[in-house]
């Protein structure tokens, strides 16, 4: 066992005066966790979607047709969309295709007339086609407001009659015409006041308790990356746990394994070190990104005896795979190629890139029954979903038997292979 | 010291060992020739514990290897061909590390590590990280690594391979320096000048069997005192054998398509009938007559070259 130890330590010491190679395999996990995080972080750390960008193109340029980006620019839209005035459609097009805008609204010239003579008047909405949320939201707050407005002219038709006569007429209104029209405006208004009610409505929620408040990670980045970074960090495992076991193999085809095992220590004490080194460095580097996650990510650790319990699983199950596929393998480039279809393909099957929530049934059965997936979904069911140990039996058992297989495998055919 | 008594052993329906047997004395530098798949490998593979042989007996220092494997490592310093050491460390820490699995510690460690490194020249570079250092430089502390736990027998699997003249001598003398500090050495090259000028006695191993064994002089002896004529050209093996019939005088020892090596005693009063009959064996570009030696032997026991 001493010996076994004293190899692990000194392959240990030579991966931490080389550590180029593990540094760039880090940087996976966390380069992938940044990226999300600058891409919704923001948002949803204030649980509110993306602002959309809404294009506005005025060719009417009246008092009606500029009162109409109000809509986009007021009251709670605001926290909806930005809105950008342009001068063109080209404009328009040129912005669509740098996806820097979701819509584009247009008011037609003549908009104004058509409106005061009771005419159809038509707003152009041209979406942006490489887009899908933010155009749709647009396009609903657009006909909401289309039936609003068209309820509200409804209201005031005789003071709109009223001026439109006058306009026709070309004339001044007398003060008897001026007060008749605002009487009417003001009947409308106090019409539609009545529909005031609707701003002053509340929703009671029932709070069962402090705790029951943050469920869901939309309410602040930690809930957010305590659901997205354990896959990252599952991946990122997966091969750093081949980079380190490549330097094995290596070692293997420059002699040194076998320089070792001639010595007194034996075979079975060279394979051991090489198992503690694999496990020990990668349940290192798992406590390292777990760190980083509560530093950087701000999620937070609970459970640390459920974590190292799922975590210690994976550490042996990642080593095991690795340390198998190089005993098998003749040279480094088929183990190299063969540990990283496995990786890859454990990857897409456990739900590293893509949420196991969002597969169809099979497939979301099939993620957890996987060493990688059953880790995934055990750290989301600590850190997001507060289970505690006992809740993660299956989770435990599937990463755990994977795991002993496997390492159990790649010492079978490890001692096969040096004794032969 | 090394006792290897009637080894066999089998890889499925392969004998890579027929009975190979044979001992080396303290002291002693024993050289191991044969060509690739000779057995060699195996019977080295069987000294250090790593083969287990169906049958027969091998020893190191009266130690049974089948038996008592990690017993008989702690007196065996084995050298392998590759120079293997771990280029991220500096030459001192590569033999502490191997001195600490040999069971060495604190002052024994750091005492036996200058020793070594004091042995091999390398005393002035041992704090400097060896991907800095020389092919020899690196074949030498590969020497050291297995020197380490002073080892009562030493397995040299071609230490000098790919090194320039200048730094072959300094490994072979750096040889006889540890035979002559008492341990058995069993020594592997495909240098035949090497095994002639370094080894005490040297056995001649192919298919898996040892099929001469002695001194240089012994072996010398056994080639006879005919000299070998060695004719480079264009030759077909059925019409030499054919013509050669003709001379009894001589004897075939190897033929390709490129060359022609015949044995006969008092070359020089033959080789004038030999040009006269040439034209009949092929076309001939060169002849030249070499002393009996190592490599004549060799070839006629083993009907190759040690390189093949």
């Amino acid at each position: 066992m001493t010996a076994a130890l004293t190899i692990a330590a000194h392959h240990i010491r030579r991966v931490v005066r080389n550590p180029g190679l593990i540094l760039l395999l880090l940087a996976i996990p966390l380069t992938f966790a940044i990226i999300e995080y600058a891409a919704f972080g923001r948002t949803v750390a204030k649980g509110t979607l993306p602002p959309a960008t809404v294009l506005f193109l005025d060719e009417d340029d009246t008092l009606v047709s500029s009162a109409l980006p109000q809509v986009f620019s007021g009251g709670p839209a605001k926290d909806f969309f930005e809105l950008s005035q342009v001068q063109s459609k080209s404009e328009a097009v040129r912005l669509f295709k740098r996806g820097q805008a979701a819509a584009l609204i247009v008011v037609p010239s003549g908009f104004q007339s058509a409106v005061l003579e009771g005419k159809r008047a038509e707003l152009g909405f041209y979406p942006n086609p490489v887009q899908s949320i933010g155009p749709e939201i647009a396009r609903s707050m657009l006909e909401m407001t289309a039936l609003i407005g068209n309820g509200l002219y409804a209201k005031a038709l005789e003071p709109i009659a009223q001026i439109r006569a006058l306009v026709q007429a070309e004339r001044e209104p007398t003060s008897d015409e001026v007060a008749a029209i605002s009487r009417g405006f003001f009947e409308a208004g106090r019409r539609l006041s009545s529909l005031q009610g609707l701003s002053g409505l509340t929703v009671g929620v029932q709070r069962p308790g402090a705790s029951a408040v943050k469920t869901g990670f939309g309410n602040d980045p930690g809930q957010f990356f305590a659901y997205v970074f354990p896959g990252l960090v599952v991946f990122g495992l997966l091969l750093i746990a081949q980079a380190l076991a490549m330097r094995l193999m290596r070692d293997r085809l420059r002699g040194l394994q076998r320089r070792l095992v001639v010595t007194p220590v034996g075979p079975s004490a060279v394979i051991l070190g090489g198992v503690f080194y694999l496990v020990a460095a990668l349940f290192a580097l798992l406590v390292f990104l777990g760190i980083i996650g509560a530093v950087v990510f701000r999620i937070q650790l609970r459970d640390p005896v459920s974590l190292v319990a799922i975590g210690a699983g994976f550490a042996i199950f990642a080593s095991g795979l690795h340390l198998l596929s190089v005993s098998l393998a003749r040279s480094d480039r088929g183990a190299g190629f063969v540990g990283s279809v496995i990786v890859l393909v454990l990857s897409l099957i456990g739900g590293s890139f893509v949420p196991a929530e969002q597969y169809p049934p099979f497939l979301r059965s099939l993620a957890v029954l996987v060493p990688n997936g059953a880790a995934q979904q055990g750290f989301i069911d600590v850190l997001v979903h507060k289970l505690p140990l006992a809740a993660l039996g299956g989770r435990l058992a599937v990463v755990w038997s994977w795991g002993l297989a496997a390492m159990g495998l790649a010492v079978y055919f490890e001692q096969r292979r040096l004794r032969s | 010291m090394i006792e290897v008594s009637n080894l066999r052993k089998n890889f499925g329906d392969i004998e890579a060992l027929k009975g190979v047997s044979f001992s080396v004395r303290a002291g002693e530098i024993y050289g191991l020739l044969g060509p690739n798949g000779a057995g060699k490998s195996t019977t080295i593979g069987v000294l250090c514990g790593l083969v287990v042989p169906d049958s027969g007996q091998a020893s190191l220092d009266g130690i049974d290897i089948a038996r008592r494997p990690v017993e008989a490592r702690r007196v065996l310093g084995v050298v392998p061909q590759e120079v293997a050491l771990y280029t991220e460390f500096t030459a001192r820490d590569n033999l502490s590390f191997f001195g600490r699995l040999y069971g060495l510690g604190g002052s024994r460690l750091s005492e036996a590590v200058e020793q070594v490194l004091e042995r091999v020249g390398l005393a002035d570079r041992a704090r400097e990280p060896i991907e800095r250092f020389s092919g020899g430089m690196l074949r030498r502390l590969n020497i050291a690594a297995g020197l380490l736990h002073g080892p009562k027998a030493v397995l040299m699997d071609e230490p000098t391979v790919g090194l320039d003249p200048q730094s072959r001598a300094s490994i072979l003398e750096l040889v006889r320096s540890i035979a002559a500090g008492g341990a058995a050495v069993v020594y592997t090259t495909h240098y035949l000048d090497e095994a002639e000028r370094l080894c005490d006695r040297i056995g001649v191993i192919d298919r898996g069997s040892i099929l001469a064994e002695g001194t240089l002089q012994e072996l010398r002896d056994a080639a006879g005192a005919r000299e070998i004529i060695a004719l480079r050209g264009t030759f077909a093996a059925e019409v030499v054998t054919r013509e050669m019939q003709k001379h009894p005088e001589f004897e075939v020892l190897k033929v390709t398509d490129g060359e022609l090596l015949l044995t006969v005693q008092r070359a020089e009063q033959h080789v004038a009938a030999l040009l006269a009959a040439a034209s009949s064996l092929g076309t001939v570009r060169e002849v030249a007559i070499r002393q009996p030696s190592l490599e004549s032997l060799f070839i006629k026991l083993t009907g190759r070259e040690l390189r093949e």
